[in-house]
């Protein structure tokens, strides 16, 4: 079953084209993973997707529907959930609180809201600071405050903006199992990652873009050996090698 | 006695002590200052609605009051309905009113939310000080109306003692209280609240935002507006100088600012401490500069925003709650001595 699929997809801003005619599927139950170079579109691609902003042309459709003209809200509300990668904590409220926002997308009682953000936030080992301000946690424990809030929301796809950007080694592993957990789940995830290591276990394909362009495809084994990648990563004298 | 049980008690005691006042303050100055307090007190509640909890500065709500008054006051003096229906009327003209400012300006950040509807309240009473008739309404331009002391009575919201008024404002507070604890525990309170502080994040889970404002505006512009009749059947004399003035919005706003933004209880406090401050300065010390109580504000608000910048009332519920902790301990030892 096809979650997501970008076709065509553009986004101009004045003279730049950000994301140039990106062409994406993903399979229900994948971890599809986005890679490039800072400033290659990524997070761009991501704002069409979760509807930030409107596609300067091509289509975007979620379970096979047209998500032309929706906003945020909406498509959240249609299974879709996002984090940031600069974390946005409400930061003067409590954890609990943070989470019990994004369980309201599914019911409109405030017992049941915090039930499943008690839920989420025990599933993600943030339970004992429930009722600690957000602002005060560190930046793992907010990292995965932003997962635990776009979960509070039940999706059945998730965008990952680096949610590893900034953890330690070992909160990156931890990470790691919580995402393979989350995807066996039944939750789809599409990230954006930096961390190699991470992104290479973690996913089941790759889509590697360049100055808003796809420049290689495939699963983490192809992608690890493609010339263009390590060109693009590494620069040209190294993809003649 | 449980920590909720405590609380509740405590609350209750507050109210008792203010609907007690009357039998005790029967000086109608005293009383005038007192009413004047809670209707700040409400006007101030009514506006944390929006100002508070959607994280917006609203400095306009001078409109929704005139919007009121004027209102309930037309249709008394030319019609002769009862300014309880008036008020209503009033409150649902304001709502539309306020939702039509809310559209555009919401789209707004920051100051410049601030300045729209500084601007919006000055339009409206600039016209209102040049129109002494709105088709068959009579304004009577910057002269005002009067409402003649006559047919005193509760249907007509009128009465000879300033009892009834203290005892209706005092109402009035509890229930915008009440409507407040109700909305910050709901969705939209959530919804408020998250919108207020991360926009972004907030779209991203679901949250409307523009349109939890525009409902947060709604209620607040109604609620403001009923508090523009009372002070018209109160004070008897309206005019756009007194109840459509920029002073009047920037009053709430400090009220709100120095109680605490946001917080439940806030508004009352700040209307506690500040309305005292404003009155006797005025009392004695308005012969020596005018607008010298303005100043007094300001450098009160400069220190609170200075030491307490979420307002008085964070560290007063510290204060309140250690108070209850120790009631609850000193308790729980005298139940259990031996397990020292």
């Amino acid at each position: 079953m096809r979650i997501l699929e970008a076709k065509r997809l553009s986004m101009r801003f004045g003279g730049l084209l950000a994301v140039d005619q990106l062409d994406l599927q993903i399979d229900e139950g994948q971890i599809f993973g986005l890679i490039g170079p800072n400033g290659a579109g990524k997070t761009t691609a991501f704002n069409c997707i979760a509807g930030v902003y409107q596609a300067t042309s091509g289509e975007i459709f979620l379970h096979g529907e047209s998500t032309s003209g929706q906003r945020p809200w909406d498509l959240c509300r249609k299974g879709l959930a996002r984090t940031f990668q600069v974390v946005k904590p409400f930061a003067t409220k409590t954890v609990l609180y943070n989470v019990a926002v994004g369980g309201f997308a599914r019911t409109s009682v405030r017992a049941r809201a915090e039930e499943k953000a008690l839920e989420v936030l025990e599933s993600l080992h943030l339970a004992e600071k429930k009722d600690a301000l957000a602002g005060n946690l560190t930046i793992g424990e907010r990292k995965r405050l932003e997962i635990a809030r776009a979960l509070a929301t039940e999706p059945r796809l998730l965008l990952l903006d680096e949610v590893m950007a900034g953890l330690r080694p070992t909160e990156v592993d931890e990470m790691v199992r919580i995402l393979k957990r989350l995807r066996d789940g039944g939750i789809t995830i599409f990230l954006i990652e930096h961390i190699m290591r991470a992104v290479m276990s973690l996913s089941d394909r790759i889509v590697v873009i360049q100055y808003g362009k796809k420049i290689a495809e495939g699963t983490p084994r192809e992608i690890a050996s493609d010339e263009n990648v390590i060109k693009a990563y590494l620069g040209e004298e190294y993809g003649a090698a | 006695m449980t920590r909720q049980a405590l609380r509740k008690v405590s609350l209750a005691a507050a109210a008792a002590i203010i609907l007690g006042i009357p039998v005790f303050v029967t000086s109608p100055t005293y009383l005038h200052i007192l009413v004047l307090l809670f209707f700040y007190a409400y006007l101030t509640t009514s506006w944390n609605l929006v100002g508070g909890f959607a994280g917006v500065l609203p400095l306009g709500h001078s409109t929704f009051i005139g919007i009121g008054a004027y209102t309930s006051t037309i249709l008394y003096l030319q019609y002769g309905i009862s300014p309880w229906i008036g008020m209503i009327v009033g409150g649902f003209l304001a709502t539309i009113v306020g939702v039509l400012i809310g559209l555009p300006t919401f789209k707004l950040r920051g100051a410049y939310f601030a300045l729209a509807t500084i601007a919006f309240a000055e339009a409206v009473r600039v016209i209102v000080e040049n129109t002494d008739y709105l088709g068959p309404f009579k304004l009577n331009g910057p002269r005002g109306l009067q409402i003649p002391p006559l047919n005193v009575g509760f249907g007509n919201l009128l009465f000879n003692t300033k009892q009834p008024y203290y005892y209706i404002v005092v109402l009035m507070l509890f229930g915008v209280i009440a409507l407040t604890y109700l909305v910050s525990r709901s969705k939209l309170g959530y919804y408020l609240n998250a919108g207020g502080e991360e926009p972004e994040a907030a779209m991203a889970l679901g949250v409307n935002v523009a349109r939890c404002k525009l409902m947060a505006m709604a209620m607040s512009s109604f609620l403001t507006a009923l508090a523009g009749t009372f002070y018209a059947q109160f004070t008897l004399f309206i005019h756009p100088k007194s109840i459509i003035s920029l002073d009047l919005s920037f009053e709430i706003a400090f009220i709100a600012l120095i109680g605490g933004r946001g917080s439940i209880v806030g508004p009352l406090l700040g209307a506690l401490l500040l309305r005292p401050v404003s009155d006797f300065s005025r009392i004695y010390l308005g012969a020596v500069l005018p607008g010298l109580h303005l100043i007094i504000f300001g450098i009160i608000l400069i220190l609170v925003m200075m030491f307490q910048p979420r307002g008085l009332h964070q560290p007063l519920a510290r204060l309140y709650n250690w108070l209850i902790d120790r009631l609850i301990v000193e308790r729980t030892v005298k139940l259990s001595p031996t397990k020292e």
